[in-house]
């Protein structure tokens, strides 16, 4: 108990000290994390079943806590490069994990919504950090009033669940709902509707997804990884609570609904990828299409009433993703280092000169393209497994619409190894010489390999996760 | 079978025949990249070591019951979702494992002296031996997501093969707005279609899973296929999943496309290993899995594969005769003798299948050298176009020789190796496991036996045009070299190994046999 206040309040006292302790700050807040888990044995119910510290909670604070770590070093000499506000970049991003330490564990509307929004706020700041720059004011905008419609959104199906059944508790909820038959009626499902469409701009499904490429092209590329990965592992966190907590009665219509958006948002994410001549925007559609994927399993999970192999399937999705997509980002990050342009076309031979980040390319894009033994290819599978084990003809139809997709995904995601592995230099684009690269992002660089290789050879180091997941769903 | 396993073996052979060369890989990674040499000794020497430990294995196996699972083990890989390493060979899966770890060496000898431009030798290298884990792992997988790792392990190494190392001449694809260069096509659309058949074949593998009591062993599957487990739509679906994945990699027509343009953008070397080992995961897939695993859907769809095998065969002969380009004439060439494989597998009888099985290896040996010299003459030459080519043998005396050599074991002639797979498939496509339409069978028998004469058509022809005659102009006052001595070292292995299986067939069949009868009698009670 008192490792998981220190481990909420820790980031906090951090408010106006420079990086390092930041970084160190959240390494530290790791260890209680170590040590719960270490010392597990029953969940953890506080406030009269608000706050539920279990496996699941705490796999999922540490994915968190180690991804906004990775997001700090990343940021070192990016913030440093720039005059900007060192200290508010900081806290915001701790404000941030917080919000999404905090929903990891909520179990009731107040609880969740507070750590949806302390999670998402803090972005709208920082992805108009660069403030000199248009695209960054204009994907900040759109983002921030996006946002504020989402979070609208998810109050007002917060709110009308209060209505109906006068309680803030999940389980209180889901139980008056059933009894009350009301868990199929049109109430229940608008607001499942609402809130999911609320949650939909975080996770950026289609087709609440509009104003992903632009925010992510305009933030700080270290803001950006942290936006497609630990924000949009918020938003998912929460659907999976709410989907498996409130409305595992609500009937197949909201889960054929999802199944659709699920198939929907990949094929959009994917084939606005092919055609993608900047990066980032490249990353931003990938994101996209890897959410359809992350969504797949809840969605059939809420037809088939599966949830623990969906939830499974989910949470390993987004660990494994969270690795690969921030090495991703790290490889722009350091290809963009050597060459003046942001048209990836332009990198011709990079790899020649930082062969390094030619491999960490091949790495990450072809685990993100799900090819073994490299770890997106045991993310692909869980999901494909938790689609087909009921045999049901929606989580068929969803598994084969992924196969396409991971085909299309593949002519994308080579891309960028093809441009700078294969491709000869383009003779009119400025190079900047600078071969060596920083340490703190070697460190990105070797943490995510590590992680993302590990989980591809012996993804038996899931297996913990499986039994969370079902003592989640059980509790 | 498991029990088979005798307490005594501890599966550490084959563990190191597989991930010897991957442990080098990463070894080769930390040397730095100046020490050429140093980079290229220890390649060889984990090769050379990984073969000789193949041997000791073949050494240890036991003949005797060739038609069990061997020298293998069974450890927890993935507990979550109960998948293991379980590895093993028996008779079908040695001859291409001996087969699989011998090229690789022979390919690393090739490339001590002929890397074409980027140079690179410890990129080269280092993805020589990781396409070696992958291969020979997907020879001894005995569960389907360990089998499905490996068979898509050899992607990557392949791909950057290709695309780096690849032909650099512009062309223009139809579909395509700007021109681009041969080896970037070609190496995208060799890792999209491979991709997209073994994408669904995992789909296909979770079917099994779920409806054969949640294991991916795939001796379990095979008794509980052999006990009728699989039936209805869902078989059906699997089987057609199973076969997507397998034919695209074989490559059956027609999904062949990817194969023309791979091996003809690939360097020597990736040529070499994309025919002779990377095709044979497909037909190998076919008789490991597919078959045993789902015999009442093989007898089904067995006159299709056998049409499909015939129309390859055909179509890969005719294709032949059209080409100008060397490599491309050979590339299409596997097509037709893939053919014949499927079609000795599609016979779902012990002598088709025995066929299948020598034919791949005899493939495998005679392709893989066809693919050596004319890889070696088109660097030569610099030009593949049997336009320009002629009187190779005054020119080439050495490397001459050894085409037309391998040109006469490739169209089948009797005592060497190309032969014993043609003859055998059409035997038995001529007798067809009972119940099957016997007329689609004596047909595609009938175009198999055209197809032969075809092939020694282009053969033939080919040979005239490039190696005899008197050599043209435009060679005359060039300095050309024949063979050196790393060239010689990687192909007269090949030669010797096609004349011992032309006449000692029982060399392959001494292993085979026994598997296969028992694989059919389980699987098809013939």
């Amino acid at each position: 108990m008192a490792a998981i206040t220190l481990d909420i309040l820790l980031p906090r006292k951090f408010k106006f000290i420079i990086a390092m302790v930041s970084i160190l700050g959240s390494l530290f807040a790791f260890l209680p994390i170590i040590f719960q888990f270490a010392n597990y044995t029953t969940p953890e119910i506080m406030f009269e079943g608000s706050y539920v510290i279990d496996k699941f909670s705490l796999i999922l604070k540490g994915l968190f806590i180690l991804v906004t770590y990775l997001t700090f070093l990343l940021s070192v000499n990016f913030v440093e490069s720039d005059e900007y506000y060192q200290g508010e970049y900081y806290f915001l991003l701790l404000s941030s994990l917080l919000g999404a330490l905090v929903v990891t564990s909520s179990r009731d509307l107040l609880t969740m919504f507070i750590g949806i929004e302390l999670a998402s706020t803090p972005m709208f700041l920082l992805s108009g950090w660069k403030k000199g720059d248009q695209k960054s004011n204009e994907g900040s905008i759109k983002f921030f009033l996006l946002g504020v419609l989402s979070a609208s959104l998810i109050l007002y199906g917060f709110s009308l669940l209060y209505g109906v059944t006068g309680k803030l508790v999940f389980s209180d909820i889901a139980n008056i709902l059933i009894q009350q038959d009301l868990a199929q009626s049109p109430v229940a499902l608008l607001s499942a509707i609402l809130i999911l469409a609320g949650i939909g701009f975080k996770i950026s499904i289609v087709p609440f997804h509009s104003w992903a490429p632009d925010t992510y092209e305009g933030a700080p590329l270290p803001v950006t990884a942290y936006l497609s990965v630990s924000s949009k592992a918020t938003g998912f966190v929460a659907l999976i609570i709410l989907m498996s907590k409130i409305f595992f009665e609500s009937g197949d219509g909201l889960g054929i609904i999802l199944v659709f958006i699920s198939g929907i948002t990949m094929f959009v994410g994917n084939l606005s990828a092919l055609q993608q001549t900047n990066p980032v925007r490249l990353l931003a559609y990938s994101s996209i299409a890897q959410a359809g994927f992350i969504l797949a399993p809840i969605a059939v999970a809420n037809i088939t009433n599966n949830f623990e192999d969906g939830v499974y399937a989910s949470v390993t999705y987004l660990i494994i993703y969270a690795f690969m997509n921030i090495g991703a980002f790290l490889v722009i990050n350091l290809l963009q280092r050597n060459i003046d342009s942001e048209n990836m076309y332009d990198w011709g031979g990079l790899a020649k000169e930082t062969p390094l980040a030619g491999i960490f390319a091949v790495i990450f894009f072809f685990s993100l393209a799900g090819i073994p033994p490299l770890g997106g290819w045991f993310a692909k599978f869980v999901v494909f497994r938790s689609l087909l084990s009921t045999g049901e003809i929606f989580g068929l139809s969803l598994a084969i619409v992924g196969a396409i997709n991971a085909v299309i995904g593949l002519v994308y995601y080579s891309r960028i190894s093809k441009i700078i592995w294969m491709d000869s230099p383009k003779e009119d684009v400025q190079k900047t010489e600078n071969s060596i690269i920083p340490s703190p992002l070697k460190v990105v660089g070797f943490v995510s390999l590590i992680l993302t290789i590990v989980s591809g050879i012996f993804p038996g180091i899931f297996s913990n996760l499986g039994e969370a997941s079902s003592i989640f769903f059980n509790s | 079978m498991l029990s088979s396993f005798s307490s005594l073996e501890s599966g550490l052979g084959l563990t190191v025949v597989v991930f010897l060369p991957l442990v080098s890989a990463i070894f080769i990674f930390l040397i730095p990249k100046k020490q050429e040499m140093l980079i290229k000794l220890v390649t060889l020497g984990s090769a050379l070591l990984t073969f000789g430990v193949s041997l000791v294995v073949a050494l240890q196996f036991d003949f005797n019951n060739a038609g069990d699972l061997q020298l293998g083990t069974k450890v927890t890989w993935i507990s979550s979702i109960n998948s293991n390493y379980e590895i093993g060979i028996d008779g079908i899966s040695l001859p291409l494992l001996l087969l699989s770890t011998f090229i690789s060496v022979l390919a690393i000898i090739y490339s001590f002296e002929h890397l074409p431009e980027p140079k690179n030798a410890k990129g080269m290298m280092s993805l020589i031996l990781i396409l070696e884990t992958g291969m020979n792992g997907t020879f001894v997988a005995l569960d389907l997501i360990l089998f499905f790792v490996f068979f898509e392990l050899v992607l990557l190494p392949m791909y950057f093969m290709i695309g780096i190392w690849g032909d650099k001449t512009v062309r223009s694809v139809s579909g395509l707005k700007n021109d681009i260069e041969t080896r970037l096509y070609a190496s995208i659309k060799f890792f999209v279609f491979t991709l997209f058949g073994s994408a669904f074949m995992l789909l296909g593998f979770l079917g099994l899973y779920f409806r054969g009591n949640r294991t991916f062993s795939i001796p379990e599957l095979v008794e509980l296929g052999s006990s009728g487990a699989f039936t209805g739509t869902f078989a059906t679906l699997v089987f057609a999943v199973l076969f997507l994945g397998f034919a695209v990699k074989v490559p059956m027509w027609p999904l062949h496309t990817w194969l023309p343009d791979a091996h003809t953008a690939a360097p020597t070397v990736g040529s070499v290993l994309l025919a002779a080992i990377l095709l044979k995961l497909g037909s190998y897939g076919f008789v490991r899995i597919a078959l045993p695993i789902l015999p009442e859907q093989a007898v089904a769809w067995a006159p299709s594969i056998a049409v499909l095998s015939a129309i390859g065969i055909i179509y890969g002969s005719l294709a032949c005769l059209a080409q100008t380009d060397l490599k491309r004439l050979i590339a299409f060439s596997s097509v037709g003798h893939m053919g014949f494989v499927m079609l000795g597998i599609s016979s779902l009888t012990s002598i088709g299948i025995n066929a299948a099985m020598i034919g791949m290896v005899a493939h495998g040996i005679i392709t893989g050298l066809l693919f050596f010299v004319s890889g070696s003459m088109a660097h030569t030459y610099h030009t593949r176009d049997m336009g320009r080519l002629g009187g190779n043998m005054k020119l080439l005396p050495k490397t001459g020789a050894i085409l037309a050599f391998t040109a006469m074991a490739s169209l089948g002639l009797p005592g060497l190796a190309g032969f014993w797979g043609e003859f055998m498939a059409l035997l038995g496509a001529y007798n067809p496991l009972p119940g099957l339409n016997i007329t689609i069978f004596r047909s595609s028998m009938v175009a198999g036996a055209i197809g032969t004469v075809l092939t020694a058509g282009y053969l033939l022809w080919m040979l005239q045009r490039v190696n005899l005659g008197e050599p043209k102009e435009e060679w005359l006052d060039k300095e050309l070299h024949d063979a050196d001595n790393y060239e010689l070292v990687a192909w007269i292995p090949l030669v010797i190994l096609t004349v011992l299986i032309g006449v000692f067939p029982k060399l392959i069949f001494g292993a085979t046999n026994d598997a296969v009868i028992a694989l059919v009698s389980k699987a098809f009670g013939g």
